[in-house]
């Protein structure tokens, strides 16, 4: 689930790299790292206890969503401020298919990420008419409008009390199984987004997120791109959302919230924008200090805020950047 | 030198675009012949960016024509305008400053390939001799590895032209080429810029504030004034017009 050994070309920091003395290819998927991570996390699944187990599926799955958002951030130039709709959008989406309209558990969940898909394809439509802050605000007026028709319309969306036992939590399977199965949907997930990212689309997402009127100019229309990236995120994060519906066997207003939204951008900047691994170490971190220091600590949230601001002012290129930078002086101290 | 016998290449009539209260275009007319490497001078506020802008997409006219090889072409936007062949650089070199120089010559023949909306990385491997041939013809290709944010003005500048050049276009808008180089630089990029030119037959309007690059360069020459086209000649016939002196050489 993770390449990041391979560095992307848009790097952050490290002004002037020397460049690798043998030419590796900057395309291909690392499948012996993504292997090794996987099959650690596999026997980690199984030796570990089930409260620890618990914590690895969550970790993974909002990895995967925060990874969603980080295509956004990082590659496309543009910021949402309401990535939860996609991501819980896609629970509910599967929830009331199954509940209300009473389609077969499979074909609903199935369906959840392309729920998000449509949701993303609608909002994204919109939001990509306008630009910078204003395009974020629009993102976060969709999310509230959203979490608003979920929170209120009691009889479709279950209100606050959201909707329960529409599957049964983790399918019926142990925590270690359906672990394995989260571990290998969102390994297929970032394989995903790694491959969108080094293809020709991906080189034209960059492109008109870092300098839209260089790619009109080139023939790129920034709205059609974006509209494109938008939806690709919005479907990964259904892919997530469906996940975690899955998971807990139950779906409430907060998975389209404001808070998960808040932690998923959390969780980027923690991880270090214009970094592909962005959303695996920042959901690592995340989800670690959330459990770790809740434990001991009641305002654990503060001490998420000062490890944040830390970041920004001392390594605004995240956990990603300062992992590159050893990296780069332990190659440097090898080969010098 | 241009045949000029035929119809023009481009043609604009009536072109008017204003800001607010001020006329920034006050019906522009202009015929530029394929094959032609028009230059366009005047003093500050004449309209020239205003011009290429308009031309390049990037603004749209209030009124008047502008026909490109025949075709109408009124308020597109700047990516179709790219599909239609004309490429452009701007005054400030316009590149994608956090990826490479590989990377930013990749993206140009990225979106001249038409298969932007691919999955397939094998297609931007197999780019990698002509992205590479053309850093060696802009000589950049030494810094391919750079990310663009560390290099010279120069080389952006450079790069940019060399990016214009691989989306295949067939007009080149250049404001300012040459903006903001050393002397040296500054020839140096004008012939690079007249040999691609010359050779792939291509037609380049540029707006250029150095006389001595102009007079060099241009086979014609527009002279804007407060929006409207003050004179046009052979760079001799403008060299020797007592008004164009007076508002523009002379006041130097």
């Amino acid at each position: 689930m993770s390449e990041r050994d391979v560095t992307l070309p848009p790097r952050n920091g490290a002004p002037g790299a020397a460049p690798a003395a043998a030419v590796r290819d900057p395309y291909r998927v690392d499948w012996r790292t993504t292997g090794i991570v996987m099959a650690l996390v596999a026997l980690g699944l199984f030796l570990l206890p089930p409260l620890v187990v618990f914590a690895m599926i969550e970790v993974m799955i909002f990895a995967l969503f925060a990874s969603a958002l980080n295509l956004l951030l990082s590659y496309s130039g543009m910021v949402s401020f309401g990535h939860a709709v996609y991501f819980g959008i896609a629970a509910y989406g599967m929830a009331i298919l199954i509940t209300r309209f009473g389609w077969p558990m499979w074909l609903g969940i199935a369906m959840g990420p392309l729920v998000s898909m449509l949701f993303a394809l609608a909002y994204g439509f919109l939001c990509v008419q306008l630009t910078a802050i204003y395009a974020a605000m629009l993102t976060l007026a969709c999310a509230e409008i959203t979490f608003a028709i979920v929170f209120q319309w009691f009889d479709f969306t279950g209100g606050d009390s959201g909707i329960n036992g529409y599957v049964p939590n983790m399918l019926g399977l142990s925590p270690g199984n359906y672990g394995l199965v989260v571990l290998f949907i969102v390994a297929a997930g970032m394989v995903f987004l790694w491959r969108i990212i080094h293809s020709p689309l991906g080189l034209t997402i960059r492109a008109v997120g870092q300098n839209p009127a260089r790619a009109a100019a080139m023939g790129h229309g920034r709205k059609r791109v974006q509209l494109i990236a938008f939806v690709l995120s919005g479907f990964l994060s259904g892919v997530a959302g469906t996940l975690f519906g899955v998971f807990h066997g139950n779906v409430f207003p907060d998975y389209v919230g404001v808070l998960y939204t808040v932690d998923v951008l959390v969780m980027v900047l923690l991880g270090g924008l214009y970094s592909f691994a962005a959303g695996i170490y920042g959901a690592i971190l995340y989800k670690v200090l959330d459990n770790l220091i809740a434990h001991y600590f009641e305002y654990w949230q503060i001490v998420i805020g000062l490890i944040l601001m830390a970041t920004i002012l001392l390594s605004p290129s995240g956990i990603s950047g300062a992992v590159q930078r050893v990296l780069t002086r332990l190659r440097g101290t090898r080969h010098g | 030198m241009a045949d000029r016998s035929g119809e023009p290449f481009l043609s604009v009539r009536g072109l008017r675009k204003s800001f607010g209260r001020f006329m920034a275009l006050d019906g522009v007319e202009l015929d530029v012949w394929a094959g032609e490497v028009r230059a366009i001078i005047g003093p500050n506020g004449a309209g020239k960016t205003t011009l290429i802008n308009v031309l390049g997409g990037q603004l749209a006219g209030d009124s008047g024509e502008i026909r490109l090889g025949g075709l109408r072409l009124n308020k597109l936007y700047p990516h179709q305008m790219s599909a239609l062949g004309v490429g452009r650089t701007f005054q400030i070199a316009s590149t994608f400053r956090r990826m490479t120089v590989y990377d930013n010559m990749l993206a140009a023949h990225n979106s001249a390939s038409g298969h932007w909306l691919s999955l397939s990385a094998q297609r931007l491997r197999d780019m990698r001799g002509a992205v590479m041939a053309d850093l060696e013809r802009i000589q950049l290709a030494s810094m391919a590895e750079q990310v663009v944010d560390d290099i010279s003005h120069g080389d952006r500048k450079r790069l940019e032209f060399g990016m214009v050049l691989a989306t295949k276009a067939r007009l080149l808008l250049l404001d300012e080429p040459t903006a903001g180089m050393g002397l040296h630089e500054r020839h140096d990029l004008i012939d690079l810029v007249l040999r691609e030119v010359r050779s792939r037959g291509l037609t380049l309007i540029f707006v250029e504030h150095d006389i001595d690059v102009v007079f060099k360069a241009a086979d014609y020459i527009t002279v804007m004034a407060l929006g409207q086209v003050f004179a046009e000649g052979l760079p001799a016939q403008i060299a020797s017009n007592a008004q164009v002196q007076e508002i523009y050489l002379g006041g130097r």
